[in-house]
């Protein structure tokens, strides 16, 4: 019980489990700047970032899955995944669909521009754990953004994946995001499948729900693991396929989104039951995860 | 280690004086309109110190205000090249020795709690912790428990074993004086002459003004039964629901709650180009806590808006913390016009389960 008195240490006591270091400002942003912009689609925009002082950016590193808060003024924050790889220098990058007040705010940076930044938060997808296996990705719409520091991860330590299949749905040819990447993708020998829920004249290529392409993929359930990450109801039914087709709860890793204030386990907006998003995730294996049905 | 000492009560105010000339001395005091509340107290001999009634309200906005600001920012703009630069200025709050006095053992626990949310998890939040160091509590134990009171049950009261610094109880005529931590020990070591040696006789009657007061409680409130009943992962959803449906979206439970942390953080603008970033209290039973841009909400307000918050304080700490947040002190009773209380919320369980024992 941690209301024991033995385990229970009260804030500036002296003595060997009582002092404490003094620490940071956890809320406290810091500013990093907008390097480049780059428009995905009409709501779609990925920003790489720098921070201005160069010794952070020196010691800055994150891993991919996990998330930094940002900060726009009189926007207050909201948590926004990586959608580069880490190590790679020259900052990182971040995906962002106009939602609400702070993602439209957003939506109009320009190269140069600061904005504030605090982070990276969150438990990241566990990429040793998954060195060795072939790896399956699923992604809805902007869902692809988190999936996409990971897919890069995997190409800059290739020998330590196996295959790399994605399957990529949007709802319609014109919310696709990252489509030089997903050229880049395949030119570098990762099977890429995309698919729309509705088609345009423009489009010649699959139409229907990602769970459909599922229907064209062989995993075997030893040497796969499959990261899903999208809407809600799109992660429900492709972890339900998934089982379905023989891959055990813990091969199977999706990365959840919620409303989320402070990011690091105090605020208590982002639970999911007994869990907080910001600090047991926003990664879990299904293993972890008792019900999907309401992500 | 536990030292008794007898404070007498008239020489309560004499040291109460000697003590807010060195530290900010906040003790419940009844004003004039017959509230209750924790107050800082300027003049002693101008303010009425109440022992009798519960405070209305708990310690909590003393470490963790209902609105603070955690920084200013502000915007520079270049003019040549368009460019807008954006910093932040942390304003850390000032740290001031205090006495809290009077603090009953439900919120006392409370406090322990809400150190562990702040300060014991892996981020520590340096504005709980200014407000929360230098910080000493003279308790009081429960002799007579309130109307709405359950401690009993959870836990927490009506009397310390430990957590504080000094514990009094009132014995007749004089206080029976537990020192607890470091600080209790020392600042009975500093006015020592307001104290005298504990004899066999007061530690007697502290032993059995304790005793009687488990007997006193109004309310027989099955804490732990509950805690198990949820547990098994039968959701009561109907009685989610039908609370749910009862409540009015107020807030005042998680306000006026003292192990209730959660808060959200937006900005005020003060002009075009600087404004301050606030830390307000909310509450999960607010439609917006988890509603996310863009619209989608994963909690259902209509059926679903208490279920955290009951399940959090009964279900979810008992499992992370070995213990429930629920500190019995019974303030969501009186706050809440929907009757939408967690004592309610146990009741309804407990019945609910004793039905369907009964039940063949």
């Amino acid at each position: 019980m941690i209301l024991d008195p033995s385990r229970y240490v009260a804030p500036g006591m002296a003595g060997p489990q009582g002092s404490k270091p003094v620490r940071g400002n956890i809320y406290l942003p810091v500013p990093a700047q907008v390097r480049e912009v780059h428009r995905e689609n009409d709501l779609v925009t990925t920003f790489v970032l720098e921070f201005d002082d160069p010794l952070v950016n020196q010691e800055f590193s994150f891993e991919p899955g996990q998330f930094m808060m940002v900060s726009m003024p009189h926007c207050g924050e909201a948590p926004i995944s990586f959608s580069s790889p880490p190590g790679r220098g020259g900052g990182f990058a971040l995906t962002v669909r106009r939602a609400g007040r702070l993602t439209s705010a957003m939506h109009r940076l320009r190269p140069g521009d600061t904005i504030g930044v605090r982070g990276p938060y969150g438990r990241p997808f566990p990429m040793t754990e998954l060195a060795g296996s072939s790896l399956l990705f699923v992604a809805g719409g902007i869902g692809l953004a988190p999936l996409r520091s990971v897919i890069d991860f995997c190409l800059d330590h290739r020998s330590d994946y196996g295959e790399i299949t994605l399957l990529y749905g949007c709802r319609t040819p014109a919310d696709i995001c990252f489509a030089d990447d997903l050229e880049r993708w395949s030119r570098a020998g990762v099977r890429c499948l995309c698919t729309v829920d509705e088609a345009d004249d423009s489009w010649s290529g699959r139409v229907g729900l990602v769970t459909e392409l599922l229907q064209d993929v062989q995993v075997e359930a030893d040497s796969w693991r499959a990261l899903v990450c999208g809407p809600g109801i799109m992660i429900h039914f492709v972890l339900s396929r998934l089982l379905e087709m023989g891959l055990p709860r813990d091969h199977l890793f999706t990365t959840l989104e919620r409303h989320m204030k402070c990011g690091v386990g105090i605020c208590g907006h982002c639970f999911l039951e007994e869990k907080l998003i910001c600090r047991e995730g926003p990664v879990f294996s299904l293993a972890e995860l008792d019900d999907t049905r309401n992500l | 280690m536990l030292e008794n000492f007898v404070l007498e009560k008239d020489h309560l105010l004499p040291l109460l004086r000697k003590l807010g000339r060195q530290y900010r001395l906040v003790a419940p005091v009844r004003n004039r309109h017959g509230d209750t509340l924790f107050t800082e107290i300027h003049d002693l001999d101008r303010v009425e110190i109440d022992l009798e009634h519960q405070p209305q309200s708990s310690l909590k906005p003393f470490f963790f205000p209902q609105v603070e600001v955690l920084s200013m920012y502000g915007l520079d703009h270049d003019t040549s090249s368009g460019a807008t630069w954006y910093s932040f200025y942390p304003q850390l709050p000032e740290n001031r020795p205090t006495v809290y006095f009077g603090v009953r053992s439900c919120d006392m626990m409370a406090v322990m709690y809400t150190d562990m949310i702040f300060l014991q998890s892996s981020e520590y939040d340096v504005y709980y912790a200014r407000h929360r160091e230098n910080a000493i509590f003279i308790t009081i134990g429960c002799n007579q428990p309130f109307s709405n009171c359950f401690c009993n049950a959870t836990r927490s009261g009506p009397f310390l074993e430990h957590g504080f610094d000094i514990q009094l109880t009132d014995i007749g005529d004089r206080f029976f004086v537990e020192t607890g931590r470091a600080r209790g020990v020392q600042l009975r070591r500093q006015w020592a002459y307001f104290f005298r040696d504990a004899t066999e006789d007061d530690r007697r009657a502290q032993f059995q003004a304790a005793l009687e007061a488990r007997g006193l409680f109004n309310r027989l409130v099955h804490v732990d039964l509950v805690t198990r009943i949820l547990a098994r992962q039968e959701e009561p959803e109907a009685i989610f629901a039908e609370l749910s449906a009862r409540c009015q979206d107020c807030g005042g439970c998680a306000y006026i709650c003292p192990t209730c942390t959660c808060f959200t953080i937006h900005d005020q603008a003060l002009d075009e180009d600087r404004g301050e970033r606030l830390r307000t209290w909310d509450a999960c039973t607010f439609s917006g806590f988890t509603r996310m841009a863009g619209g989608h909400n994963p909690v259902d307000p209509d059926r679903q808006r208490v279920r955290k918050r009951f399940l959090h304080k009964l279900l979810h700490d008992v499992e992370h913390h070995g213990r429930t947040s629920c500190m019995g002190c019974g303030r969501c009773v009186d706050m809440c016009f929907g009757g939408v209380d967690i004592l309610r919320f146990i009741e309804m369980v407990s019945e609910n389960e004793t039905e369907h024992e009964e039940t063949p």
